[in-house]
């Protein structure tokens, strides 16, 4: 019986795919058995050297994807401290802004006429 | 002293230095220098204590010192030996019952060997590694027989 797919850009054939399988797993497990068996986990044997200080946490020292833009927004911190306090999070007075601008705009385009 | 049967691999050696006036630290580099050439036999200095066989300690320990040498020692893999170089990490020294120290460095971690002198030669400190390279060789004979 023939497992073997052919197609114009190769073949997959899923006996020889299992073969490979159980031969990297067979190497993996060599690998896996040379490691040191007195090895403790949870200790301090897994932790980073840092010259022998405690490691912090990870929130504390990972550098956040927003710390690119510190000094953006430490530069404009008015504009983004005004920014915030409008955005309160409430429905209510995202449709009072909407209605309060929309007013504004009809003023100015019809002109109160 | 003991022969070094069937040790597999070379013997990494980490240096935490204490409150050392770097006599002992001068002595260790010493040792790695042409004259003597330690590293010939596999005795090499390294970067980190998760990489290393032997901890080498120097100087006298201040209290803040006391628990970073203690998880430098707890980061090692085992099998692993301690080895005292210098008379202040070996009684205190010259700085015997300071205020500002802790130690004896066997009252902190346990020590298999102690080098004494102010500074010790290069010969004497490979002597102790040596003689720490037998221990850890014994204790890595008795972790494969736990096996």
């Amino acid at each position: 019986m023939n497992f073997t797919l052919l197609s114009p850009s190769g073949f997959w054939d899923p006996v020889l795919w299992l073969i490979f399988l159980i031969l990297f797993g067979i190497i993996g497990y060599i690998i896996y058995s040379r490691g040191n068996p007195s090895y403790k986990p949870n200790t301090e044997q897994v932790k980073p050297y840092l010259s022998g200080n405690v490691e912090p946490s990870k929130e504390k020292i990972m550098v956040r994807a927003g710390d690119i833009y510190w000094g953006f927004i430490t530069a404009l911190d008015e504009y983004y401290v005004a920014l915030k306090r409008m955005h309160t999070g409430d429905l209510r007075d995202y449709i009072l802004w909407y209605l309060g601008i929309g007013a504004i705009i009809l003023f100015i385009l019809v002109g109160g006429v | 002293m003991g022969k070094l049967y069937n040790f597999k691999r070379s013997l990494w050696v980490f240096h935490a230095s204490g409150g050392s006036c770097n006599g002992c630290d001068i002595e260790i580099i010493a040792a790695l220098t042409p004259r003597y050439d330690a590293e010939r036999f596999g005795i090499k200095l390294v970067g980190s204590p998760r990489h290393a066989d032997v901890l080498l300690v120097t100087g006298a320990i201040p209290r803040d010192f006391a628990d970073k040498l203690r998880r430098i020692y707890e980061q090692m893999p085992d099998p692993k030996a301690v080895v005292v170089v210098g008379n202040c990490g070996t009684t205190g020294g010259v700085f015997y019952d300071s205020y500002n120290l802790v130690g004896p460095i066997d009252e902190i971690i346990p020590v298999d060997v102690y080098v004494p002198g102010c500074p010790p030669r290069p010969e004497a400190i490979i002597d102790g590694v040596v003689k720490a390279w037998l221990k850890i060789e014994k204790l890595e004979k008795q972790l494969e027989g736990k096996e």
